[in-house]
Order: structure tokens, then C-alpha cells, then sequence
């Protein structure tokens, strides 16, 4: 019964955390404003889309997902390059990341 | 999912081992020029993880577990699992057990036992990054000589940067025996969290609490629990994650310690 109790306290702790967490840690959603951003030079809103729900699942395969800020916009392009194989990103879709990157770094 | 602990598969020569499982791997062996990439790290051994393989990707992975029990139903035993891991979607994996197998030594006899060969499937419903919680349901059938097992499981997950907590809820059916007379249901639950000390180490905790219903009844009103930490370190495309569990209850037929190593590397 008391390992019960245990799991159901972190249950609601889990929950709990959840909802606090969501907007730390989740990377901003795209937005028309987002997209406006550099005045389209980062790509489309549906590009963009594209480039944050790969950045958000590929990403997480192997490691935690960074902050976008915890690099520049200049060490982004490499540090995709040298992912893309292991994320299975084609090229298209390497471009939706770093489109996506550079576009919340810019905003 | 868990290899059985159970103590209980068919005990068959190595050369009985059935050859499906074997054509199945060639076929997959074909069609890797096609197919390769990383599946994707374990963090955790004894739960799963929410999130699915990236579409396309090709992983395989190796168990082995070590489980030893010293009271009066003494014994040792090493389970091994050789696993191929595919992205269908990016919402969507199938996995194939190849073999489950295992070698136990009790003061009875000792020897290698093939248990079976099963397929696993897993839909993820929601992200643990941007949704409230991830979610993926899971579904797998396991069948060897002696043994049929369905199970289907619950996994949550919530990443919180660099800390990242699952749960699973899972629920079993065996058939077992050599005219699958025995029927056993276990309802377990179990609960993780894994701290990224780099993107390369991540280390954790990991606690795992079984009902077992032996032929369905509650009886003996079986209960275990197992708590213990673990360390996965992951480089280009493979990955080793390791967990020891020491039984924190007093069931004479559980082992007392397991300690799971899995070893996975993109193909």
C-alpha cells in the first residue's frame, strides 16, 4: 500500500511539473510574427512548423533538446550537419530545422 | 519488453532454435544499404521512453541481464535479447526480438534455454518537449515453445531540460507450460528519472513494482519491488545503458539483484 502511495504521489508530482515546465523548457511555437521575422529570410510558416516538430522529436533521440540560444547563429549550420545523419534528416528537412533555429534566434 | 523472469521458458537444444526469426534477419540485413540510421538512446532499461524512432531509422539492440537470487530458491541467471528497432513514422516503431534466450544455473542443473522470439509495436500520441505530457501506447506479442505472453503498456514521459521522467504502466498475460496450462497475469508499474550530466552521460533511477497473479487469482497476493540506479553514455551512433536493481521486498522466487545492460547501435 505505501508503494502505492509512492506512485501515486509522483504521479501528481509528475503532472504537476508537467504543467509548470511546458513553457520553460518547450521551444517557441511558431507564429506568423515568428515567421515575419528577418522578413521571410528563415523560411515559411509551414517550414518553419516542419523545422520546430523535427527539432522537438528528432532531436530528443539522443540527447535533451538545447536552449536555441546556447549557440550562435553561425555554429548552428555545422552542428546540424554533423547531426543530420544520425536524426535521419534529409536535406530538406535540415533546412526546416536550422530555418526554424535561426528564425527564434533572430526573433 | 522484460525478458521473462519467470524462470520458466522451454528448455530446447541451441539447434531447435526456430529458423524464422533467422529469415526475418537476413531479409533485414537486404535492405540495410536502404535504411541507415540511428534508432535512437535508451536512457533507462527497466521502462521506456515515449518518444519513437525517427522515420526510416534502423537500430539494434542487445540485452543482457543478470539476476541472482540467494535465498532458498537460489539461483543464477543471464537473459539475453538480440533486438532490430524501425521507424516506420516518426510516430511509429516495430520491433522484432530475434531471440530472447537465457542461461540459468541452479543446484538443480544449468544450461542455455531459447524462450522466444516476439514483435513489439509502439504509437506515440504526444511529445514530452511541447505537450503537457508524452504519451505512446504498446502492444507486444511474444510466442516460443512453451510460452505465449501479450502485453500492452502505457508510457509517460516529461523532459524538463536536461531531466527527464517516464512512467509506464504495463499489463501481461502468460501462457506457459508445455500445453500452455499455466496462466499468470502481472500488472506492473514502473518509474524513472534520468539526469543529463552532458549530452553524452546521462545518469538516473529507476523503480520497478510487480503484482503477480498467478493463473489470474491474487491469492498469494505476490508483490515485488525492485529500486536501483543507472548510466547511459551514447557516441555517434551507438549507445550502452546500464541499471542495477536490488529487490526492496522479500519474495524468496525474485531475484534479489538484476543488473540489465543494453547495447544499441544504429545500423
Amino acid at each position: 500500500m505505501r508503494t502505492l502511495a509512492i506512485f501515486a504521489i509522483a504521479g501528481v508530482c509528475l503532472v504537476d511539473l508537467s504543467s509548470c515546465g511546458t513553457t520553460s523548457f518547450a521551444p517557441p511555437p511558431v507564429t506568423p510574427e515568428l515567421a515575419r521575422t528577418g522578413k521571410g529570410k528563415h523560411g515559411g510558416i509551414a517550414m518553419l512548423r516542419e523545422g520546430r516538430a523535427l527539432f522537438v522529436h528528432r532531436c530528443i533521440e539522443c540527447h535533451t533538446l538545447p536552449a536555441v540560444s546556447s549557440h550562435s547563429a553561425q555554429q548552428w549550420p555545422r552542428l546540424i550537419d554533423e547531426m543530420a545523419g544520425r536524426a535521419s534528416l534529409k536535406p530538406a528537412e535540415r533546412e526546416a530545422v536550422l530555418a526554424y533555429i535561426l528564425a527564434v534566434r533572430t526573433q | 519488453m522484460e525478458p521473462d523472469t519467470s524462470r520458466s521458458g522451454g528448455f530446447l537444444a541451441a539447434g531447435a532454435i526456430r529458423r524464422a526469426p533467422f529469415l526475418v534477419f537476413i531479409f533485414l540485413l537486404s535492405i540495410l544499404p536502404a535504411i541507415s540510421v540511428f534508432g535512437g538512446v535508451r536512457r533507462f532499461t527497466f521502462l521506456y521512453e515515449a518518444n519513437t524512432s525517427a522515420r526510416g531509422s534502423l537500430e539494434l539492440e542487445n540485452w543482457v541481464t543478470w539476476q541472482r537470487a540467494t535465498g532458498s530458491d537460489r539461483f543464477d541467471q543471464v537473459d539475453f535479447r538480440h533486438e532490430l528497432e524501425y521507424g516506420v513514422t516518426d510516430k511509429f516503431q516495430v520491433s522484432i526480438y530475434l531471440a530472447d534466450w537465457f542461461y540459468e544455473s541452479d543446484p538443480e542443473h544449468s544450461g542455455f534455454v531459447y524462450s522466444d522470439s516476439a514483435i513489439e509495436l509502439i504509437y506515440n500520441l504526444t511529445n514530452p518537449v511541447v505537450d503537457p505530457i508524452g504519451l505512446s501506447i504498446y502492444g507486444e506479442l511474444r510466442a516460443g515453445d512453451r510460452l505465449i505472453e501479450l502485453e500492452s503498456k502505457l508510457i509517460a514521459q516529461k523532459n524538463f531540460g536536461p531531466l527527464i521522467l517516464a512512467y509506464n504502466a504495463t499489463l501481461e498475460a502468460v501462457w506457459e507450460g508445455s500445453d500452455l496450462a499455466e496462466r499468470e497475469g502481472e500488472f506492473s508499474q514502473a518509474l524513472g528519472a534520468s539526469y543529463e550530466l552532458s549530452p553524452r552521460i546521462s545518469v538516473g533511477i529507476e523503480l520497478l513494482h510487480e503484482f503477480v497473479f498467478p493463473e489470474w487469482r491474487d491469492e498469494e497476493a505476490i508483490r515485488n519491488l525492485f529500486v536501483g540506479p543507472n548510466v547511459s553514455y551514447r557516441h555517434r551512433n551507438w549507445f550502452v545503458t546500464v541499471t542495477a536493481l536490488a529487490q526492496a521486498t522479500d519474495t524468496d522466487s525474485e531475484p534479489d539483484f538484476q543488473v540489465r545492460t543494453i547495447f544499441g547501435v544504429g545500423l
